[in-house]
Parts: C-alpha cells; sequence; structure tokens
C-alpha cells in the first residue's frame, strides 16, 4: 500500500493520477476550493484522506463515493458553512471525523446517517448555535465528540439521547446559560464532561444521570452555589473543576461519598461557616478550602481523609485545631491569615511526611516545646507576624526555611547549631542575624524567599495548589524540577545563609536587650 | 517590525525566521516546535502531529501529549491508537481485554466475543 504526502504543495485541485493502491493521502494545507464528483472512486483501499487546511466551501455528494475503506476523514480548517451531509451518505467504516474550525452553522438531520462506525467527531471552533440534537440521534458507535468553541446558548431535554457509547463529551467555550434537567440522559457511558468557560447561572443538576462520570468540569461559568446531594449519581468522580464561579454556598454533604476524588478546591465561598462533612470521600489528596468563614476543624477530620497530601484552609477564622495526627500522609498544612492561638504537643505529632507548614497572621502565642518533635520531614516553618515570646527548637534541625518576622516580643538570639541546614530565615530582629558569622561580608540583601516563594496574596491559590503535585491531571509543570531547580540556584548563587533584616550601620551585631 | 522577522512565511506562519521558523501562526492552526538535530523550528499545523492531540482555545490551539501507551488521541485520557502492543478498548490501552471480550489482533482492538 501507499502513503502520499501532497502537503504543502500550493495545489488548486486533487492530483488525477493518483494511485488505486492509495492508502494514506495528505493534500492538507493547499489552496484547493472544489472537489470534483468521483474523485477518489479508484481508491479502494484509502483509509486515511486529509483535505484539512483548504479552501472548500462545499462538498459535491459523490465526492467521496467508492471510499468504503475510509476510516479517517480530515477536513479541519477549510470554510464549509454547513455539513456536507449528501457526500457523507456511504461511509460504512469511517472512524474519525474531522469538521473543526470550519464556518459550520448548518447541521442538517440526516448528517450522519451513512456513518454507522463513526467513533470520534469534532465539531468545534463553528458557528452552531444549538445542538444538533436530530443529527446526533443516528450515531450509535460515537465515543468522543467535541462542540466547543461555538455559540452554544442551552442544552434541551434528551439533546443526547442516543449517544450510548459516548464517553468524552466537550463544550468548553460555548455560551450555554441553561441546561434541561434531563439534558444528559441517555449519556450511560461518559466519563468526561466539559462545560467550562461557558454563563450557567446553576449547578447543573442534568449530571445527576451520568453515573459513570470520572471527570467533571464547570469552571468559568456564573454559578453562586453547589447545593446538597449535587453528585450523588457521580460516585466515580475523579476530577471537579469549579474554580472561577462566584460560589458563595456549598452544602454541608455535598462532597460526601465520593470515594475517587482526589482534589477538592473551593477559594472564595464566603457563606461556607462549616467545614463539610466528607464522609466516605476517602481518596482525597489536596483539599483547598481558602476564603471562606471556618471557624472550627472536626476532631474526627483526618479520620475522613486518611489520604490527605494538602490542606490549604487560609484566610478562614479558624481559633482552635484538631489533632492532624492520624492524616499520616500529609506533606503541606497552610492556615495562614486565621485566628489560631496555640500549639499543642499533639496538634501536629506522628505527621513523618509534613514538609511545610505556613501559620503565618495568626495570634499564636503559646507552642508547646514538643509540638514539632516528631516532624522529621520538616524544612518549611512560617510563623510571621504572631505573639511568639519563644519558639521551641527541638525538632526543627532540618529546617531550611524559617520566617518569624513580625514577632516583637520574641527577641532571643539563636545559635547556628539550632539550624545546621539553615537557608533561608527571616527573624525579628537584625542582631538575631549574626549568630551566622561576620555580619558585613555574610549577608546579602535579599528578598530571595518572596521571589522565589509566590505570596499568597497576590496568586491564585488554585494553581499553586493544584500545580503544585506532578500526580495531578492537569497539571502542566513538575515539583521536583522547580525544587531542583531552586536548590541549584540556592547552591550556586547563595553558598551563605540568607537572614533578614541584614545587620548594618543602624542595626549594629552587639547584642541589645529589648527592641531597638 | 523585529529586524529578523521576515514576512514571506510559507504555510500557515503569520511571522516566521530565517532561523526558527514560524514564530506565530494564521488563526486557527496548531503551533508545533519541531526539533531538527539541535534547532527547534515553529511549524504551523492544522492538525498536531502523531502522539498529539489538539486543544482549541478563544486565544490559542495547543498541541499537548497523549499517553505514553497511545498513539493518537482525542484527549489525554481518550486514545484513539494504541501502540503495539496494547489493545484499544472505549478510550483506553490495555495490555489484556476485560472479560467478555476477546484480542482482536488485525485491529488490535478488544471486540465482542462472536459466538
Amino acid at each position: 500500500m501507499l502513503s502520499v504526502d501532497c502537503s504543502e504543495l500550493g495545489l488548486s485541485e486533487v492530483p488525477a493520477n493518483l494511485s488505486p493502491l492509495t492508502a494514506y493521502l495528505d493534500l492538507s494545507m493547499n489552496n484547493i476550493s472544489e472537489l470534483q464528483p468521483n474523485t477518489f472512486h479508484h481508491m479502494r483501499f484509502l483509509g486515511e484522506l486529509r483535505l484539512s487546511g483548504n479552501q472548500l466551501f462545499r462538498i459535491p455528494g459523490e465526492a467521496f463515493s467508492g471510499l468504503y475503506s475510509l476510516k479517517i476523514l480530515m477536513l479541519q480548517n477549510n470554510q464549509l458553512r454547513r455539513i456536507p451531509a449528501e457526500a457523507l451518505r456511504d461511509l460504512p467504516n469511517l472512524q474519525s471525523l474531522r469538521l473543526d474550525a470550519n464556518l459550520i452553522s448548518l447541521v442538517p438531520e440526516k448528517s450522519f446517517e451513512g456513518l454507522p462506525s463513526l467513533r470520534h467527531l469534532w465539531l468545534d471552533d463553528n458557528a452552531l448555535t444549538e445542538i444538533p440534537v436530530q443529527a446526533l440521534n443516528n450515531l450509535p458507535a460515537l465515543q468522543a465528540m467535541t462542540l466547543a468553541l461555538n455559540q452554544i446558548g442551552h442544552i434541551p431535554d434528551y439533546a443526547f439521547q442516543n449517544l450510548s457509547s459516548l464517553v468524552v463529551l466537550h463544550l468548553h467555550n460555548n455560551r450555554i446559560q441553561s441546561l434541561g434537567t434531563n439534558g444528559f440522559e441517555g449519556l450511560h457511558s461518559l466519563e468526561t464532561l466539559d462545560l467550562n468557560y461557558n454563563e450557567l447561572l446553576e449547578f447543573p443538576v442534568a449530571i445527576r444521570t451520568l453515573g459513570r462520570l470520572q471527570e467533571l468540569g464547570f469552571h468559568n461559568n456564573n454559578i453562586k452555589a453547589i447545593p446538597e446531594k449535587a453528585f450523588v449519581g457521580n460516585p466515580l468522580l475523579q476530577t471537579i473543576h469549579f474554580y472561577g464561579n462566584p460560589i458563595q454556598f456549598v452544602g454541608q454533604s455535598t462532597f460526601q461519598f465520593l470515594p475517587k476524588l482526589h482534589t477538592l478546591s473551593l477559594n472564595g465561598a464566603t457563606d461556607i461557616r462549616e467545614f463539610p462533612d466528607l464522609k466516605g470521600t476517602t481518596s482525597l489528596e489536596i483539599l483547598t478550602l481558602t476564603r471562606a468563614g471556618i471557624h472550627l476543624l472536626p476532631r474526627a477530620m483526618c479520620q475522613q481523609l486518611p489520604s490527605l497530601r494538602v490542606l490549604e484552609l487560609s484566610h478562614n477564622q479558624i481559633e482552635e485545631l484538631p489533632s492532624f495526627h492520624r492524616c499520616q500522609r500529609l506533606e503541606e498544612i497552610g492556615l495562614q491569615h486565621n485566628r489560631v492561638r496555640e500549639i499543642r504537643a499533639d496538634t501536629f505529632g506522628q505527621l513523618m511526611a509534613l514538609r511545610s507548614i505556613d501559620l503565618s497572621w495568626n495570634c499564636i502565642h503559646f507552642i508547646h516545646p514538643e509540638a514539632f518533635v516528631t516532624l522529621h520531614s520538616l524544612t518549611k516553618l512560617d510563623l510571621t507576624d504572631n505573639q511568639l515570646v519563644t519558639l521551641p527548637l527541638d525538632g526543627l534541625g532540618g529546617l531550611t526555611h524559617l520566617k518569624l518576622q513580625g514577632n516583637p516580643a520574641l527577641s532571643e538570639p539563636f545559635t547556628k547549631e539550632s539550624f545546621p541546614k539553615m537557608r533561608v530565615l527571616e527573624v525579628p530582629y537584625a542582631y538575631q542575624c549574626c549568630a551566622y558569622g561576620a555580619c558585613s561580608n555574610f549577608f546579602k540583601l535579599s528578598s530571595q524567599w518572596e521571589a522565589e516563594d509566590m505570596n499568597p496574596e497576590d496568586e491564585d491559590l488554585h494553581k499553586r495548589t493544584v500545580g503544585f503535585f506532578p500526580g495531578h491531571a492537569d497539571n502542566h509543570y513538575d515539583l521536583d524540577i522547580d525544587d531542583f531547580q531552586l536548590e541549584l540556584e540556592e547552591s550556586k548563587l547563595h553558598p551563605t545563609i540568607q537572614c533578614t533584616p541584614s545587620p548594618g550601620p543602624f542595626k549594629p551585631c552587639d547584642h541589645l536587650f529589648e527592641s531597638w | 517590525m523585529h529586524p529578523n522577522v521576515s514576512q514571506g512565511c510559507q504555510g500557515g506562519c503569520a511571522t516566521c525566521s530565517d532561523y526558527n521558523g514560524c514564530l506565530s501562526c494564521k488563526p486557527r492552526l496548531f503551533f508545533v516546535l519541531e526539533r531538527i538535530g539541535m534547532k527547534q523550528i515553529g511549524v504551523c499545523l492544522s492538525s498536531c502531529p502523531s502522539g498529539y492531540y489538539g486543544t482549541r482555545y478563544p486565544d490559542i490551539n495547543k498541541c499537548t501529549k497523549c499517553k505514553a501507551d497511545c498513539e493518537t488521541c482525542f484527549t489525554r485520557n481518550f486514545c484513539t491508537k494504541c501502540k503495539s502492543g496494547f489493545y484499544l478498548y472505549s478510550g483506553k490501552c490495555l495490555e489484556n481485554c476485560p472479560e467478555g471480550l476477546e484480542t482482536n489482533n488485525h485491529t488490535m482492538e478488544c471486540t465482542s466475543i462472536v459466538h
């Protein structure tokens, strides 16, 4: 069999002398504006035909006649205004049909009747204003379809009722405002539903019929509430993305019984007063619940979340912390901007994997001497802006980053032996930096930490948390690489310890009691 | 306009340079970096290369890698043709077919058992 590549040759028509033994023909990125009837009639073995990136604005009924072996037909990036239904009438083995990036606004009812084997359909980036319900009624084998980047405003009831084999449905970047409560009836096999970047005002309750759903996205819509029992029909959900919505309310048990869910991110849902009941959602690894009104963490919280690795609860009103000791896999805790007053001995007990604790901007006046004793992996501790008088050092020997600024009563000097691995240290007073060798030539004015560790105030916490772990489905960079680069930069450029505020003429190194 | 950016560009390029090929594409095309020896050349395509799938967004069209066991895919989690040694079933690449299905070594898919 032959593979013929005639792409990007400036052709204005299909070459006449193509061999009948051609199995693959690429005519993409030329200037072909017209196809003649029966052009490919002699090519019984043609399996893949690429006509993408041409100037086709219509396709005659007989253009593809005779192509009984055709499996893949690429017509994207042309000028078609309607589906060439007549030309698609007799392609019994066609599996993949690309019609994306055209100008299609009309999908005749019988468009796909001649395609009993069609599995993959691209209609994204066209001019559709509604779901082509009738045309979609004749695609029993369809498994994946994208209608993204169109101008669809509504999904009617039973829009996809015969698509029982559909596994992936993309509807992102449309104008969908409303959805029939039976809009997804019939999609028994659906695993991925993408409703991102639309104008939905209400939570899409129609998803309740999607029993096999694993990936759900409705981020960047206008949804204000996620009701109780929102996901009661979707026990297999692994990821739910809904950031970029003005969500104020979430039901107390909305996220219960989702045993496969591994990430839950909620930012700015100010109506949330209580920590959600996550009974039965035992695989959760990343929980981000920031800028809400939570003031209490349930004692049994970790029993519901044994797999938790990242807990991000910044910007709430938490006063008292439970013991996190049952969250055995916890690696990162973010509790900045809360009202925590004290850290007990058992607060972080037995958390062997814990690497980073951010307790900045709280009201901590007491830390139990044994609070950090068991934290063998702890490398980053942020206690900026609290009310500390003293800092227990047991268990902090592995720290590389420590922030203590904004604790005016914490005036004790530190010794170099307390933090043998320290690289970046922020302390309340300049003289506390003198422990790290002669004052002048060792220290560098650096806002290294600021440049290196983005301030949670300014950046989008969701990206930082979601993109923080390599395993996460849509993460675009790898944390290990990031850390590795940080280490490289640290070791190359800053062989010394960066301690701020740096002592200077007006902040001499002589140890003066009390503040200056 | 940057001195090294020429206007007479090939195919789907909007701007290009002699050394780097396409720097930007005409609308609705996918920008891809092709490696030629040590060099990387920008090219503009109407579909992503094999082993990648395309996602269209209002401001950019992106090519992203399929999973390791997949040769061509619709999205990262939905394969349309598996690499050799794997059988395709409902968008997934399996080394063995699920119960109730049999391997078809011609199409390299899992198919219903015909009695």
